[in-house]
């Protein structure tokens, strides 16, 4: 498929980057010459230097070849002229990313065609989403959702003493009684597994479960973690993201913001009127100290500087609270992260890329999602009648070992498979696939 | 620097010429020349080593410029080497030196040749000859690239460093579709080429060899006299005609193709090289019709082919162009340094970076009278980043500067002033014929042996357009 980018910054680039390995033929408008050096260098596409709102220009880049068009510069007039444009060029399928949480609401007054765009993206309120399903769900190192919320991804680190330990999976499942739930990768080592029945887990793995929303707590509480009771918490930076955390938290948690910009602070003073802003720099541990850090059940890093929220989040895990939580947006350090400490890190840029992917086609595939520091991704097929895998229960067809079936969506239901579990036609079916085994998995769906 | 994906790709590349090996026994059949199980032998031998060293490494990760400088040198010279097996088993050219010398010089589509009698080799051996030229026109690795799915981005790496020009333009998002289409337009062209050639009177195995020759602008023929042993209009015609298109940016040609009929007309530096081509046969023709030819049709003939055959850096040759005027010989030296279109399979310095050059020099007289003035170098429409002016300098300076050391090396072997300069501007041009000794009616065999190794380096970094070569050779190249 042909997709026009507009604009090669962190984001632009890093979906240019993911595009262009599922094999999509990209294009990109930046108007910055140095980031038009630097994506040309990185990326196997045609860069065009130049104003991505300017007809000329979409019309150099081939706007009426473009099957998609993804805007996503930081200015937001931007990005929707651009989509404007390009939907009414014919383009199939727009994609705009806004800052302000306006246009997303519902009772904005421009509806979503009237804006141009098929599809809206906020990055920083996706990720502000991200950072509050992991207060809510403080033992996890990850809660990705899929299909509307339906189906839970959670990420446990299993910690010494864990009771599911050295068990082959096949066992802890006859144990606890065949559980909604499944195991569908295993972090060991920096390297993804995916398991079988056989595999046992070990100290130290970072397993993720797809797990039946209402199953959660009791998987939890089988990890041998409990999930802390979280009431005071403290965010890094008052950008906003750290506002929309704490516009979404403040009603039932004590927020604290620190943040480094006096006239800023004095802003989000005004507009969050529960909230406790203070003016400081958040790397000074004095300061940190006197507002009372080690009370605090959790720590959110959320600036914009990757380095001040990396550093900010070894010293509140230095000073032993519970929960930490890290922005970081390079997808370059995200597989450092676990190696230094840091359980729970969001970031801006793979949270965007996931969001636009999953309404990027491939073939008739639909990756939901990457997850940060995992060599795997979440596809969705649909299956049809004719498709092998509507013909046998899943334990009588050869799946490919790289990859698992994590969950069945038969209509609004959820269903976690087992092997005697049929396929029908309709439904949608979740793998979690390594990419040299996803081949294997779409000649099952075909 | 990661000699595994080097090696790796080196590898895959030379199985690929022992495929190419394989192309000429046909005609060795055909014609019963008995160097069919040679050709096979040297096919062999070029596969086995190319898999040892496929199969010995792994392909590590994209590749950095460093590797693909390395990939493109290495490439060519390792094609050299082994592309001059079937000469050296077929016994055709016994001596080491001779057979690189002349493979070198036709993977770079030069066309200078040691051979003194053509007609006496094998057909299988001249077709091999030829088509080192047509595999080398459009370049190896721009050939891996369509065929090679993993490169990924260091693709544009070796892209940049083997496509001839100061930038190198992709026609699609991807590398490897671009690499496939303008493949594609190679062969179309040449097949046109073949079938007209055939029309006027040419085996299938002569078309095919002079279509070669043309078409990469390389010049070997399979008669001793070239091009002009036909002694026919309309032979001179076709061939001045495809020169012409293989001289011109196949961008151009894509875009002809895909319906963008005025692609031509709107490319300025198409426009300076179709103006070169007859500002030169005006002048030159000012000797030839009133001195040297009966009437003016021969002369035209003659002179515009020399002129394209020469500016394009193919080197084919229907006239002795040393009977001519000094005068018309210094303009033929001139158009050697020029050479053809940027993207375009001819040699040379190509005429974009002429333009650059000349529009930069210029750009700095207005900068003399308004010392404060913003003076952009502007091609056509856009303008040329000050990035690309200041390679285009520095390019010239260093062309110049090799050819200065190279007449300086030829000329200390005892060779002629006339011959030095020559050899040196037709090997670094990638022309093939030069002055003197080595003129249109000449060969290189008489070259001392140290002298055709220091050409087949000339032809390398002309080819490959001198950076990718030299940059080797620095020191901080093999730093870590």
């Amino acid at each position: 498929m042909n997709v026009l980018i507009i604009g090669a910054g962190d984001i632009g680039l890093q979906l240019g980057k993911r595009l262009s390995k599922d094999k999509h033929d990209i294009t990109m408008i930046e108007l910055k010459e140095d980031k038009v050096k630097r994506a040309s260098e990185q990326l196997d596409a045609i860069v065009i230097e130049g104003h991505g709102a300017h007809y000329g220009v979409l019309q150099q880049a081939r706007l009426e070849n473009a099957q998609v068009v993804a805007a996503m510069t930081d200015r937001e007039g931007v990005n929707l002229l651009a989509s404007k444009i390009a939907k009414k060029a014919g383009v199939p399928t727009t994609i705009a990313r806004v800052r302000n949480p306006e246009f997303i609401a519902p009772d904005f007054i421009l509806k979503p065609e009237e804006l141009g765009a098929d599809i809206i993206i906020h990055p920083e309120k996706e990720t502000a989403d991200a950072i509050v399903r992991l207060i809510r769900q403080s033992s996890a190192t990850h809660v990705i959702e899929f299909a509307e919320g339906k189906i839970q991804l959670l990420g446990v680190r299993l910690e010494r003493g864990s009771p599911l330990l050295r068990t082959p999976l096949i066992d802890l499942a006859r144990r606890y009684g065949d559980p909604p739930l499944r195991v569908v990768a295993i972090n060991r080592n920096q390297q993804t597994l995916i398991p079988k029945g056989e595999d046992r887990l070990l100290p130290g793995d970072q397993i993720f479960v797809i797990c039946d929303p209402d199953y959660i707590p009791k998987f939890i509480s089988y990890t041998g973690k409990a999930d802390t009771k979280i009431e005071d918490i403290m965010i890094l930076g008052g950008g906003l993201i750290g506002q929309f955390v704490a516009t979404c938290l403040g009603k039932e948690i004590n927020i604290k913001i620190v943040e480094s910009n006096a006239h800023r602070s004095e802003e989000i003073a005004e507009a969050l009127p529960g909230t406790l802003v203070i003016h400081g720099d958040g790397t000074d541990i004095d300061l940190l100290a006197t507002e009372g850090i080690v009370d605090m059940d959790a720590f959110i890093a959320a600036t914009g500087d990757d380095e001040t929220n990396i550093i900010a989040t070894l010293v509140a895990r230095h000073l032993k609270i519970p929960r930490t939580i890290a922005l970081v947006n390079k997808i370059e350090y995200l597989p450092l992260t676990p190696t230094i400490g840091m359980d729970a890190v969001v970031s801006k840029q793979l949270l965007t890329v996931n969001a636009v992917e999953r309404f990027i086609q491939h073939q008739q595939v639909t990756t939901l999602a990457s997850v940060p520091g995992v060599d795997a991704r979440f596809v969705e097929f649909v299956a049809e009648e004719h498709h092998k895998i509507t013909r046998k229960p899943l334990k009588n067809i050869q799946f490919p070992k790289n990859a698992i079936v994590g969950a069945v969506m038969h209509g609004d239901q959820m269903i976690i498979p087992r092997g005697d579990t049929q396929i029908a036609p309709e439904d949608k079916v979740v793998v979690l696939t390594q990419t040299e085994a996803l081949e294997d998995v779409e000649k099952l769906f075909q | 620097m990661h000699f595994s994906s080097v090696i790796h790709i080196l590898g895959f590349l030379l199985m690929f010429l022992a495929i190419a090996m394989l192309l000429p026994i046909p005609f060795s059949l055909h014609y019963g020349d008995a160097v069919h199980f040679q050709l096979l032998f040297s096919a062999i031998i070029t596969f086995v080593c190319g898999l040892i060293g496929f199969k010995s490494t792994r392909f590590e990760r994209d590749l950095r410029p460093k590797e693909g400088f390395a990939v493109v040198t290495f490439g060519w010279v390792s094609f050299s080497i082994f592309g001059s097996l079937p000469f050296l088993i077929s016994g055709t050219i016994p001596s080491f030196t001779n057979a690189f010398f002349e493979t070198m010089s036709g993977f770079t589509t030069t066309g200078a040749t040691i051979l003194t009698d053509i007609e006496s080799l094998p057909e299988g051996i001249l077709f091999w000859r030829s088509l080192t030229h047509w595999i080398g026109g459009m370049g190896i690795i721009v050939l891996s690239l369509a065929i090679l799915p993993f490169l990924g981005v260091g693709g544009m790496q070796l892209f940049k460093a083997e496509v001839p020009g100061p930038t190198a333009d992709k026609l699609t998002p991807r590398i490897t579709q671009t690499a496939k289409i303008l493949w594609g337009v190679y062969v179309l062209i040449s097949a046109a080429e073949t079938a007209l050639l055939m029309l006027g009177g040419m085996s299938l195995f002569e078309a095919l060899c002079h279509t070669f020759g043309t078409m990469a602008t390389g010049g070997f023929s399979t008669r001793n006299a070239s091009i002009g042993s036909y002694n026919s209009a309309y032979v001179d015609y076709v061939v001045i005609f495809f020169m012409l298109l293989a001289g011109t940016n196949f961008a151009l040609h894509y875009r002809f193709l895909r319906g963008n009929f005025k692609a031509y007309f709107r490319n300025r530096e198409f426009l300076v090289f179709f103006s070169i081509i007859i500002a030169a046969t005006i002048l030159i023709g000012l000797d030839t019709f009133l001195l040297r030819y009966e009437n003016a049709a021969l002369a035209l003939r003659k002179t515009l082919f020399q002129v394209v055959s020469i500016l394009t850096t193919t080197g084919y040759g229907t006239a002795d162009y040393e009977q001519w005027a000094f005068s018309s010989q210094f303009i033929l030296f001139i158009m050697m340094f020029m050479g053809g279109c940027a993207g375009s399979t001819g040699g040379g310095m190509k005429i974009m970076r002429i333009f650059i050059l000349v529009k930069f020099v210029f750009s700095e007289f207005t900068r003399l009278l308004h010392p404060h003035a913003v003076v952009p170098v502007r091609i056509g429409n856009s303008s040329v980043s000050r990035e690309v002016a200041t390679n285009v300098v520095g390019f010239f300076i260093l062309f110049m500067l090799l050819f200065v050391i190279g007449v300086l090396a030829m000329s200390s072997m005892g060779l002629d002033m006339a011959t030095s300069f020559g050899a040196v501007a037709a090997s670094l041009g990638n022309i093939g014929p030069g002055l003197g000794k080595v003129g249109p009616t000449d060969h290189y065999a008489h070259i001392p042996l140290i002298g055709k190794w220091v050409l087949a380096l000339l032809m390398l970094m002309g080819r490959l357009e001198v950076f990718t070569v030299i940059i080797l050779f620095s020191p901080s190249y093999w730093r870590k």
